[in-house]
């Protein structure tokens, strides 16, 4: 069972590894191999979900999918083999044992391997997860993978306090891992949990290795490890981590879109994909993207009406495919949402002219902001502080237009969410208590990958590597 | 300058550093805590206190449901949500039982008493038992007309 269970994770993350080497573009874009593997895990991850999700739909929870999806990947394989397409993809920036790297590369592997531990440890004492996990993504996986021929149970009206309307990539995660195994067990939630907490890191490590430094990278890694709620919380079995993933994908190809100078839509085109994926995820994927959308057309002053056009385009090229996913299964399975189902006009009017809400909520958000991360230190947002004022903005990245986009983006998702517990919650000071710490959460690597692209690294401020080296020539690639 | 540039480096490096060196301490004294045995926590123990009951039902379906405390039972020192507690013990029991779904009424041909240890409730009116499971787990069938 382990050695099918371990298959199931290794075929997604060969089919999202090998998409990407297609698909990423050649003639000197930027590029590693760790940061292509690490986006491959979870993007193959996220079409992995939605070949399972479309199998369901065609054929139920039959035993055969595995077959089909090795089927698949060995096209995919083919494919890509005989296209010889293969760009030249590096280790990226510098090595991980030189410079400052040379002493944070174990220092990282040292934060990993406690955390690891920790992981390991916390899902062996709840080997569920926590209260979400059960009642809602887990009861779900279980209704569609034991349902049979009634699997579309898992979505009954009957069950709205498991948000039957929740897309379903954790859930079909799980029924996948389990269809591997061929039965159910708790190693496939906890595999798809491991899955994405470690990849989420990979994907921070590599890419600010990538188009920064290595030593920003392993910096930003140990950041990310060392929060606790992050590995607490990914052990509760949640999909606020997969959702974390899928935004930070999603920034760090708006990122690489930007290094390579409108020279190629591919990046742009996988940002679009990475937001569908988020909206396949939870129903806050859908706020993510329009906010996305939004903080695109706000940088597109300074990036260019034209690449603006492009870069809308592109990113809406890949929502196609989980856009549409994500709509047949709202409209076909999923029933209303709980929380809008309670708006009504004249208590939604109620709550929004309402100051007390207001003050409640900003309070809430003023102090979760201020000790999130908080491990013996009042929070993580007081040694960031420390790190930035110390090594100062780098002054080219920081007028990049991606920066601003992500900036833009993050505070309107963050605004949205403000308005959303203003003008929906019942129980305000319960969804506050409940929610807004993974909501928080779910931005952190996104807010931690804009943070140190648009810091100064060690190097620079060491002068062991010049600052200009971050005004990567534009190139053509194709 | 160059002091300067070191001033700077250290307190980069030591402000991060030292916020993961807490967390990895943290992390270690937790993974030393490893469980000798899995499957006792709570949603395990309570699993396994289903498994009689999940033979005697069908594989699929629709079944009434009806648990304790009563939700509208006044708090107590013991019990401070007893709505709160009522309705986690129904959702570990669907979680338990699915692809079953279980709905909270008695309209159901078979419906799960859910109850305390020990209790011996009646079963709902135009109902009958049909078997008792242990530890409060009881099985009702509509009496035939």
């Amino acid at each position: 069972m382990i050695v099918a269970l371990a298959l199931s994770a290794v075929v997604s993350a060969a089919l999202g590894t090998l998409l990407l080497r297609w698909l990423w573009p050649g003639g000197g874009a930027p590029a590693s191999r760790p940061l292509v593997a690490a986006l491959g895990i979870g993007l193959g991850a996220g079409l992995s979900s939605i070949l399972l999700f479309l199998w369901l739909i065609l054929l139920g929870p039959r035993r055969a999918f595995p077959v089909v999806e090795v089927a698949l990947l060995a096209v995919l394989a083919a494919a890509v083999y005989r296209s010889r397409r293969s760009p030249d993809l590096g280790e990226g920036r510098g090595g991980w044992l030189e410079g400052p790297a040379r002493l944070l590369t174990p220092l990282f592997l040292l934060v990993l391997a406690a955390a690891a531990a920790a992981f390991a440890t916390m899902l062996r004492q709840e080997p569920h997860g926590g209260w979400d996990a059960w009642m809602n993504w887990d009861m779900r996986a279980r209704m569609i993978f034991l349902g049979g021929a009634g699997w579309r149970t898992a979505f009954a009206p009957e069950l709205p306090w498991s948000h039957p309307d929740y897309p379903v990539l954790l859930p079909s995660l799980v029924v996948r891992a389990w269809l591997y195994a061929g039965r159910t067990t708790l190693l496939g939630p906890a595999l798809v949990a491991a899955t994405f907490a470690f990849a989420i890191v990979a994907v921070l490590v590599a890419a600010l290795g990538t188009l920064r430094a290595p030593s920003q990278g392993l910096l930003a890694g140990m950041v990310l490890l060392a929060t606790p709620f992050f590995i607490r919380h990914a052990t509760s079995l949640y999909a606020d981590v997969p959702l974390a993933f899928f935004f930070l994908a999603t920034v760090v190809c708006l990122a690489l879109d930007d290094r390579a100078g409108g020279a190629t839509p591919r990046f742009a085109v996988l940002a679009g994909l990475s937001a569908g994926l988020a909206m396949w995820t939870k129903n806050e994927g859908l706020l993510f993207t329009a906010c996305v959308l939004a903080g695109i057309v706000a940088s597109g002053r300074r990036a260019g009406w034209p690449d603006t056009r492009r870069r809308l385009l592109s990113v809406g090229a890949g929502l196609l495919l989980p856009l549409l996913v994500v709509a047949s299964f709202k409209l076909s399975l999923a029933p209303a949402n709980d929380l809008l189902s309670t708006l009504g006009v004249e208590r939604t009017v109620g709550r929004i002219t309402d100051p007390t809400r207001y003050a409640a909520v900003l309070r809430a958000y003023g102090v979760q902001l201020l000790t999130f991360g908080a491990n013996g230190l009042p929070g993580v947002v007081w040694p960031l502080a420390v790190f930035a004022v110390a090594l100062g903005w780098q002054p080219i990245e920081r007028r990049r237009p991606w920066a601003r986009t992500v900036a833009v983006a993050l505070a309107l998702l963050l605004a949205g969410h403000f308005m959303v517990f203003v003008s929906m919650a019942d129980e305000l000071a319960r969804l506050l208590a409940s929610s807004l710490e993974r909501l928080i959460l779910q931005l952190w690597p996104s807010a931690l990958f804009l943070g140190f692209m648009v810091t100064r690294t060690l190097e620079e401020v060491g002068g062991t590597e010049p600052a200009a080296t971050s005004e990567v020539p534009r190139v053509a690639v194709h | 300058m160059s002091s300067l540039r070191s001033l700077r480096h250290c307190l980069a490096l030591g402000a991060i550093l030292l916020y993961a060196g807490i967390s990895t301490a943290r992390w270690a004294r937790r993974a030393v805590h490893w469980p000798a045995h899995v499957g006792v926590d709570e949603v395990s123990l309570y699993e396994r206190r289903f498994d009689q009951l999940r033979r005697a039902l069908p594989p699929t379906g629709v079944v009434g449901y009806v648990g304790y405390p009563d939700p509208l039972a006044p708090p107590s020192d013991s019990v401070p949500s007893p709505a709160l507690l009522h309705f986690r013990r129904y959702l570990l029991a669907q979680y338990t039982l699915a692809p079953l779904l279980l709905v909270e009424d008695t309209t159901r041909a078979l419906v799960v008493g859910n109850f305390a240890p020990g209790a011996e409730p009646a079963p709902p009116g135009g109902f009958e038992s049909a078997g008792e499971f242990g530890d409060g787990l009881m099985l009702f069938r509509r009496r035939r007309p």
